[in-house]
């Protein structure tokens, strides 16, 4: 092979860039990787919502109305009305019985209405839906009715569709999210593995469907799914299982919410 | 006169130039390779380096396989390009070693320790960078560290997980602590992953070209290291008178001047070895035609036995061409 001649400048010039990326090589292996920090984390320069996951757990009552002032003008009436009966619920009813009625019809529209507008909105929405989580039956019991617990992962993928990409870097809604995550995994678990003899497939398949989407797979996490990795890890671990991908949060999902399994002991 | 020593003096200086070109361009790959080798990839497409402590052993390694590569010789780059290729090939070794290894804990000392002993052994032939042993095991460890890479970016933290047979069939969740068994098992902190995790296929694609890059840029490196010090030997030479350089050249052929350990010596010591081997082989050269002289006087008795057909092939040396036996 015939090399063409190069002047010994042009050797020099190219020996000296050589020692330049010799140098830079080495360099960069001390490169240390960026910190993972939260958005919750960060100094807020302007009012918000403090420790928003209260506002998901059993002592939301407690703090529920200090979302009025956040609600927008147009929802407030209707947020008012529905969280008032949501929050007065008894006497734990079947979830889709009770969603099928009046108040439940109410309730859907209402929530689907906060879903779509601000991300104040959108934690209000998630607010509704845990509490009926909570004031609702939804446990298949032994005859295997799952009809509930599909119901309530249903408004759960809802929401989650809406806002999982977006709640990633905002330090408001990152953590309900990722809550969300973990109550719609174990909704669909239960689902899934209701009928005493084998699986019930369907709720399996729709929930590693929306996992895959807004989590991403393994090597390309969506940010989404960075933060359930960095936050819970044994969750994100669990959705590159082969068996079961809800198991993880499952799991997850026991210690931050242990009596939220579908049958209004968690009230 | 062979064809080397017609060569006019305008295309030797353009074959040096050639070496030092190819030596540069080595390096380039070299220090591309290094490049690519020390970087990894989050999944946020973030940069961060595969740290010190795998580099730390390959340069290790690379000093060890320099060494033993180098014992019984006596010669040292002499110049700058020479310098420059011992460098690259020096840290295209390292670069390369650290690449295959794992980035910590017990793997990355069992895999030294691996190198390392196959790293001792001199490699037969002298154009190659290492012992070809040593070579196919960095390959492998190359592979090894592909695999625990991507089963770390699954988070699976071991490095297969072998299902048993009957008890991983059965659909029972009580049973999934028995259901497989996992083998080698490693930590994040063991493979330096990022916290973000690792995004596997951009990383991949690094570090295979980083490694091709390396493990090619060492091996045009060292050859043209070589060439590059045949090249200074001939200059030696052909400061001699043409016809002169011719004979000398002819006495010690290029193949053999690493051999006779012309390489790496200072000018005025390097002069003095062409004298003295030329002295050697002249002096055998006389010896063998004195000798071929009086094998002449004997009488070729039997041309169809082994002494006389050797007999009758030295004395057809003496014939000039077309000219028979009989004549």
């Amino acid at each position: 092979m015939a090399f063409p001649s190069k002047s010994p400048i042009a050797t020099r010039a190219v020996m000296a860039l050589a020692g330049v990326l010799f140098v830079f090589a080495l360099l960069v292996r001390g490169a240390k990787p960026a910190a993972l920090v939260r958005p919750e984390d960060t100094p807020a320069a302007e009012p918000r919502i403090e420790q928003p996951l209260q506002l998901l757990a059993r002592g939301a009552a407690l703090r529920v109305a200090e979302l009025d002032r956040w609600i927008s003008k147009n929802q407030l009436t209707e947020w008012k009305a529905v969280r008032g009966t949501v929050f007065a619920l008894q006497d734990c009813p079947p979830t889709m019985d009770w969603l099928d009625g009046a108040e439940g019809q109410r309730f859907e529209r209402c929530v689907a209405a906060l879903r779509g507008g601000t991300r104040e909105d959108a934690l209000a929405s998630l607010v509704l839906v845990f509490q009926l989580a909570r004031a609702t039956e939804w446990k298949p019991g032994m005859l295997g009715h799952t009809q509930h617990a599909e119901r309530l992962g249903a408004l759960l993928e809802g929401w989650l569709r809406s806002w999982s990409a977006r709640s990633a870097k905002d330090a408001l809604l990152v953590e309900p999210a990722l809550s969300a995550t973990l109550l719609y995994g174990r909704a669909m678990r239960i689902a899934w593995r209701a009928p005493v003899l084998g699986y019930n497939a369907a709720p399996y398949e729709r929930a590693r469907a929306l996992l895959n989407e807004i989590a991403g797979e393994s090597g390309h996490r969506s940010e989404f799914g960075e933060a359930l990795q960095s936050r819970h890890p044994a969750a994100a671990r669990g959705l590159a299982s082969d068996k079961d991908v809800l198991e993880g949060l499952e799991e997850e999902c026991a210690v931050i919410y242990p009596k939220l399994v579908g049958d209004c002991e968690d009230r | 006169m062979d064809a080397a020593s017609a060569l006019p003096a305008t295309r030797t200086v353009q074959a040096e130039r050639h070496a030092e070109w190819l030596i540069a361009l080595g390096a380039l790959m070299v220090a591309c390779g290094g490049l690519l080798l020390g970087v990894q990839v989050d999944a946020n497409r973030g940069f961060s380096g595969t740290g010190y402590a795998a580099f730390a052993l390959g340069a290790v390694i690379a000093l060890v396989s320099t060494i033993v590569r180098a014992r019984g010789t006596q010669g040292l780059p002499r110049d700058f390009s020479g310098a420059f290729a011992a460098l690259a090939a020096f840290l295209g070794l390292a670069f390369a070693s650290g690449g295959v290894l794992a980035p910590g804990g017990p793997w990355m000392l069992a895999e030294f320790a691996a190198l390392l002993v196959l790293g001792l052994r001199r490699p037969r032939d002298g154009s190659r960078w290492i012992a070809s042993g040593a070579l196919w095991l960095m390959v492998v460890l190359f592979v090894f560290r592909l695999w625990i890479t991507y089963q770390g970016s699954r988070n699976h933290w071991q490095v297969l997980s072998v299902p048993i047979p009957i008890l991983s069939w059965l659909p029972f969740d009580f049973l999934a602590p028995i259901q497989s068994v996992s083998l080698g098992s490693f930590t994040p902190w063991e493979l330096g992953l990022p916290p973000a995790g690792v995004d596997f296929a951009v990383t991949l694609g690094l570090w295979s070209a980083g490694f091709a890059l390396c493990a090619a840029g060492t091996f045009v490196v060292q050859l043209c290291a070589r060439e590059h010090e045949n090249d200074r030997v001939h200059d030696v030479i052909r400061t001699l008178p043409a016809p002169m350089a011719g004979l000398v050249e002819r006495l010690l052929p290029e193949e053999e001047w690493e051999t006779l350990g012309l390489h790496g010596l200072p000018t005025r010591l390097l002069c003095k070895r062409i004298e003295a081997l030329v002295r050697e082989r002249a002096q055998r050269q006389r010896e063998f035609a004195i000798a071929f002289e009086r094998a002449q006087l004997l009488a070729l008795t039997h041309d169809d036995d082994f002494s006389g057909a050797i007999q009758g092939a030295l004395a057809a040396l003496e014939r000039k061409p077309g000219q028979t036996k009989d004549a």
